[in-house]
């Protein structure tokens, strides 16, 4: 058969000579590599005292966001589901009313929002299509739960918290 | 009308087509499958060239290179003209008009109500047009309140001035305008208030952006490609027209119109747009249940229809009550369940019989009911005692069309195109043709009336045949009485002179002469060579279909009843309190013993039931309805509910198979079953293809290929997904897998094509704009006019009204909002119900000393009802309206004669 590619290297099928018989020139070798690496960087690191840097294009957990004045910036115009390939998202909207001016920034807020962080992608598709600067992926992982139904994230989870309660971590599972 | 069969060649962009002549080349453009852009031309208010969105370059001949822009929709199609819409000059000029409309427009589309579905939206791309230049500040309005029924968002207006011209033009408003001057245009009413033309909800769909938008789909949003929708049938009022449902998370969002070019074409009124909420009401009932006088047990389907068959169906004379609500099959499945001997229609004897008497007329008599669409074509008009604005809404929409008729002739003498709206409205000057209205009190039509007369139901009948008499005078006699002014001969005359003369009645008043007197008119114009049409409103959706299933009535009933001939009854989506007065509801419950209710909310009749089980609506049932024109049309089950909720013949057919294990296995099975047993509705079996129907290998999706959340919407209620549920009545699948293309015209459950995301897109489902539907339009008559039968006059035999000393004839006064029984209870439609009254002539007032908004006391059998008096000086002496369906007056059996005395 013809190979695909021309790094192709052949099998050496020759018997063995009394050198490579005796087998500890090999093993000395391969200690030699061994002995190289410890040496090395190393690719690990000692999680969870040490945390790996992440990609400046690192797509984690969302949050929602609010405006400087602390109003949901979320209008619940549904691009985000309609733009969601695992269809993760869902939301219900409601209809601000007057007095809630300090709550949501435009007439309309998603009364209801969840993600489906089993389903979730982190494609980040949600964060792109926003109009409204609402959603955005952040650089933490969707910690591990007990139950399936840890993972659907409600508005509680996904709200960032009001700017006056600033020591809140930004999100966290009850 | 300059319009045919002949056929015209046009060239667009240098290729042939052949158009029928006498469109312009907007319409043409449009039916060829061309995407152009346009705002202000609407297939049913046609052009008027207000906002140059639909520039073409036209050419003289084929020589001609330069050629000139010109508006598509200001330009006949004519033989030999020659266009490019694809010329990078008209698409530039089209770009550039957006650009213009779009300097004021806010950036607003993730807020506004109208987006994934705004023809604004869909132009801009198509017109290529996408980077706003303009960095100046923006004019900005206020917005006003408007009413329940409909939001105002005036910064998005792109002044095409399709909101006024449908408003005041097409459907005669009178509070809405345009206000101020060049780039401050306002388009809204004097002051704030309540839009008050019962046709104001069209605005949503007319108005190309997102001023208008649906206050009540706004209290629970969702964009349309979320929308679960399904084609189906309006079940407030009995003319049926189509509308689409749309669900999202278990609760119906909103109702818009389904283009059907025999019914109601692109339109529908508010009664049937915003009537829906009650189909979301805590009222609704979700389980079936067993009830005793002081408590109540839900049960399981399995148990209820274990109980129901040892309960009910163990004792010996059970018997049924259907209902004019309830579909076609869901009253023959009653039927077929208690025996044709059993069974009973939902209504008193009055009201069957004259149903009854409208359908052998129409099946009879020797003059055709044309569709709704139809009546838009007659060119005189007499009303009989119907106050059509409030009984059959959309009826009164066509009966303003079809007042046009003849004073248009006129314009096109002139050789003005049917289609140049602003030219025919000039030269027309807003005459009206002939209509006549004979009808007991000023109802809103008398403003395009030529002649409005009032007098009593009996008089209307007398007045009727008087008419007849004149009608055979005149035609007998060549110089018969021209001259006489007196209102019958007017209109016998006008009548006469017409091409096509329409016959309006209805059952609404009680009163079966009025009803014989519109048919004799009718007859007698056909006799006289006239094309004469015949229409009737009659009370509810599906009256007619149950009225075809039915010989006895409910009196039959409660008479046996009464005798103690009953053991148990079930009654089938009815609420006998609204039909007959509550002392005898309550007797006629009593002597039955035992009762299972099928129903969808909880009224006074639930309360007294042994049994409920829980009926879909409109919204969660498949089923058939006949309109008043005895035409058939399906309607489909919306979404599947989480809860035990199912058609009623769905019920009926599973507590039959636990009696008697006799089971029919889907709704198709059901009909099949009916026309077996009623051949003459065999043509039922045509209204909508199979459940079995397939596209390709295909059913038809309800959710479009955008329905968005798939994964998200029930993990709060169980992270695995479940499968989704399987429609076995209908060739229409719950999801959105399935055919892409256009389904079957009755099977249409949303209008949506590519680059046409708004309800403009229906212009692809068209075999051409403005017509039919692919595959004509949904729905089958079942009832045609026989040529047998050559006299057929019903003899005259009413007594002219006299009034009575210290009593009065209290007749029925209908409200669009308030008049329905389950519309009422959704709360938009509940603010537009005005308080109770009772509505007398001035004079009545004055000698019994009374004035306006005085509390009287009506005492009327054992009944009495306080309540503050109106006066209504139209109102014939002696003769006293009362609101029908109010909560205050439900049940009272109308007419009736009444004492009144002041409080
Ligand atoms: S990241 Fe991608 S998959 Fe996840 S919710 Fe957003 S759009 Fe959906
Ligand atoms: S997060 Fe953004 S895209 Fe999603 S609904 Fe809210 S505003 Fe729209
Ligand atoms: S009217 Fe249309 S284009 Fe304008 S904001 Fe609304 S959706 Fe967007
Ligand atoms: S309100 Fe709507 S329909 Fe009226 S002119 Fe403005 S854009 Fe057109
Ligand atoms: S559609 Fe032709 S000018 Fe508006």
């Amino acid at each position: 058969m013809e190979s695909l590619t021309n790094r192709s290297k052949p099998v050496d099928r020759r018997p063995m000579n009394l050198w490579e018989k005796i087998y500890l020139p090999a093993v000395i070798k391969g200690l030699g590599i061994t002995l190289k690496h410890l040496f090395k960087k190393k690719a690990t690191y000692n999680f969870p005292e040490q945390t790996r840097p992440f990609s400046p294009v690192f797509r984690g957990l969302h949050i929602l966001n609010r405006d400087e004045e602390g109003r949901e910036r979320c209008t619940a115009c549904g691009l985000c589901a309609v733009a969601c390939p695992a269809e993760a998202i869902t939301m219900e909207a409601a209809e601000r009313k007057p007095g809630e001016e300090h709550l949501y920034r435009e007439e309309k807020y998603a009364a209801r929002y969840e993600i489906n962080m089993l389903r979730c992608i982190f494609c980040g598709f949600c964060e792109e299509t926003c109009p409204k600067d609402a959603i955005y992926l952040t650089e933490t992982f969707a910690p591990a739960n007990y139950q399936r139904k840890g993972f659907i994230y409600g508005k509680e989870d996904l709200l960032i918290p009001f700017p006056e309660k600033e020591n809140q971590p930004v999100t966290e599972k009850p | 009308m300059p319009l045919g069969l002949i056929m015209a060649k046009i060239f667009v962009d240098n290729i042939e087509y052949e158009v029928p002549d006498g469109k312009n080349l907007l319409e043409v453009c449009l039916s060829l499958g061309f995407n152009l852009t346009y705002f202000c031309w609407h297939p049913a208010m046609h052009s008027v060239g207000a906002c140059r969105q639909c520039g073409v370059i036209n050419f003289k001949d084929e020589n001609d290179k330069r050629g000139r822009l010109v508006m598509s929709c200001m330009q006949a199609a004519t033989n030999g003209t020659r266009i490019s819409i694809e010329d990078p000059r008209a698409r530039a000029f089209r770009a550039g008009n957006i650009e213009a409309l779009m300097l004021n427009h806010p950036h607003d589309c993730p807020v506004c109500d109208e987006g994934g579905e705004c023809h604004l939206q869909d132009m801009t791309v198509m017109s290529g047009h996408n980077y706003r230049r303009n960095t100046f500040k923006k004019r900005t309005h206020y917005n006003q309140y408007l009413g329940p029924f409909i939001n105002h968002e005036m910064n998005r207006c792109i002044q095409c001035y399709r909101c006024v011209r449908f408003y005041n033009d097409y459907a005669g408003g009178k509070d809405l305008a345009v206000f101020a001057a060049h780039d401050d245009v306002y388009f809204g009413r004097q002051e704030e208030g309540v839009l008050e033309n019962e046709f104001s909800g069209n605005l949503v769909e007319v108005c190309p952006t997102g001023v208008f938008t649906d206050k009540v789909l706004r209290k629970h949003y969702t964009r349309k490609w979320d929308l679960t929708s399904a084609p189906s049938v309006c079940h407030q009022c009995s003319l049926g027209c189509n509308i689409l449902t749309s669900e999202r998370y278990g609760g119906i969002r909103r109702i818009l119109t389904r283009y059907n070019g025999d019914v109601n074409g692109y339109f529908i009124c508010d009664r049937g747009r915003f009537g829906y909420e009650y189909t979301n009401s805590d009222q609704r009932i979700k389980q079936p249940s067993k009830n005793t006088d002081n408590s109540s047990q839900p049960l399981s389907t399995e148990d209820a229809l274990h109980d129901v068959k040892d309960s009910i169906f163990s004792k010996k004379n059970i018997i049924g009550i259907g209902s004019p609500r309830a579909s076609l099959e869901s009253n023959f499945m009653l039927k077929e369940l208690v025996g044709e001997n059993n069974f009973y229609g939902g209504i008193p004897k009055r009201e069957s019989d004259l149903v009854h008497r409208v359908i052998s007329i129409l099946h009879q008599g020797k003059v055709k009911t044309p569709s709704l669409k139809e009546v838009e074509s007659y060119d005189a008009i007499l009303i009989l005692g119907e106050d059509v604005t409030n009984t059959a809404p959309m009826l009164a929409l066509a009966v303003r069309q079809a007042a046009k008729n003849q004073p248009r002739e006129k314009a096109y003498a002139l050789r003005i195109p049917q289609w140049d709206d602003a030219a025919v409205r000039e030269s027309v000057q807003g005459q009206t043709g002939p209509v006549y209205l004979l009808t007991t009190h000023h109802t809103k039509l008398d403003e395009i009336a030529t002649k409005a007369e009032y007098a009593a139901p009996d008089d209307i009948a007398i007045t009727g045949f008087e008419i007849v008499q004149q009608i055979t005078r005149l035609s007998q006699s060549a110089n018969g009485d021209e001259s006489s002014q007196s209102f019958t001969a007017s209109v016998a005359r006008d009548l006469l002179k017409a091409k096509k003369p329409l016959i309006i009645s209805g059952t609404s008043l009680y009163n079966t002469a009025i009803i014989q007197a519109a048919a004799n008119i009718a007859y007698s114009l056909k006799d006289n060579g006239k094309d004469a049409g015949l229409v009737y409103a009659v009370p509810e959706v599906n009256s007619m279909g149950m009225s075809m299933l039915e010989q006895k009535n409910l009196d039959d009933a409660i008479g046996r009843a009464k005798e103690g001939g009953v053991d148990a009854v079930i009654i089938a989506e009815n609420d006998l309190y609204f039909r007959v007065d509550r002392d005898i509801a309550n007797d006629f419950l009593k002597n039955c013993h035992h009762v299972l209710v099928l129903e969808n909310l909880q009224n006074e009749t639930t309360t007294k039931a042994d049994y409920i089980l829980p009926a879909g609506t409109f919204a969660e049932s498949t089923g058939t309805v006949v309109n008043n024109e005895g035409r058939a049309q399906r309607f489909y089950q919306v979404y599947k509910p989480s809860n035990e909720m199912r058609s009623s013949w769905d019920w009926l057919n599973e507590i039959r198979n636990s009696i008697s294990g006799v089971h029919a296995e889907n709704f198709d099975a059901v009909v099949d079953e009916m026309i077996k047993k009623y051949p003459e509705l065999a043509k039922v079996k045509s209204v909508a293809p199979d459940a079995n129907f397939r596209k390709g290998t295909q059913k038809i999706p309800r959710e479009t290929a955008r329905y968005s959340g798939r994964t998200a919407m029930l993990a709060n209620i169980n992270v695995s997904e479940p499968k989704p549920p399987v429609d076995k009545d209908s060739p229409l699948s719950f999801t959105m897998e399935g055919y892409q293309g256009v389904p079957p015209s009755p099977d249409v459950p949303f209008f949506w094509s590519p680059g046409w995301n708004s309800v403009q897109s229906i212009n692809r489902y068209q075999t051409e704009v403005g017509g039919a539907l692919h595959g004509g339009n949904p729905g089958v008559r079942l009832l045609e006019p026989s040529n047998e039968n050559k006299s057929g006059y019903f003899n005259q035999s009413t007594e002219k009204f006299s009034r009575r000393e210290g009593e009065w004839l209290v007749i029925p006064f209908y409200h669009i909002y308030g008049s329905d029984e389950l519309s009422v209870k959704g709360p938009a439609l509940a603010e537009r119900i005005p308080p109770v009254y009772i509505a007398m002539n001035g004079k009545d007032l004055e000698k019994g000393n009374l004035k306006d908004g005085d509390h009287i006391e009506i005492t009327f059998n054992q009944n009495k009802l306080s309540i503050s008096v109106k006066s209504e000086n139209t109102l014939p002496e002696g003769i006293a309206g009362l609101p029908k369906g109010f909560k205050e007056t439900t049940g009272i059996e109308f007419p009736f004669w009444g004492r009144i005395r002041k409080v």
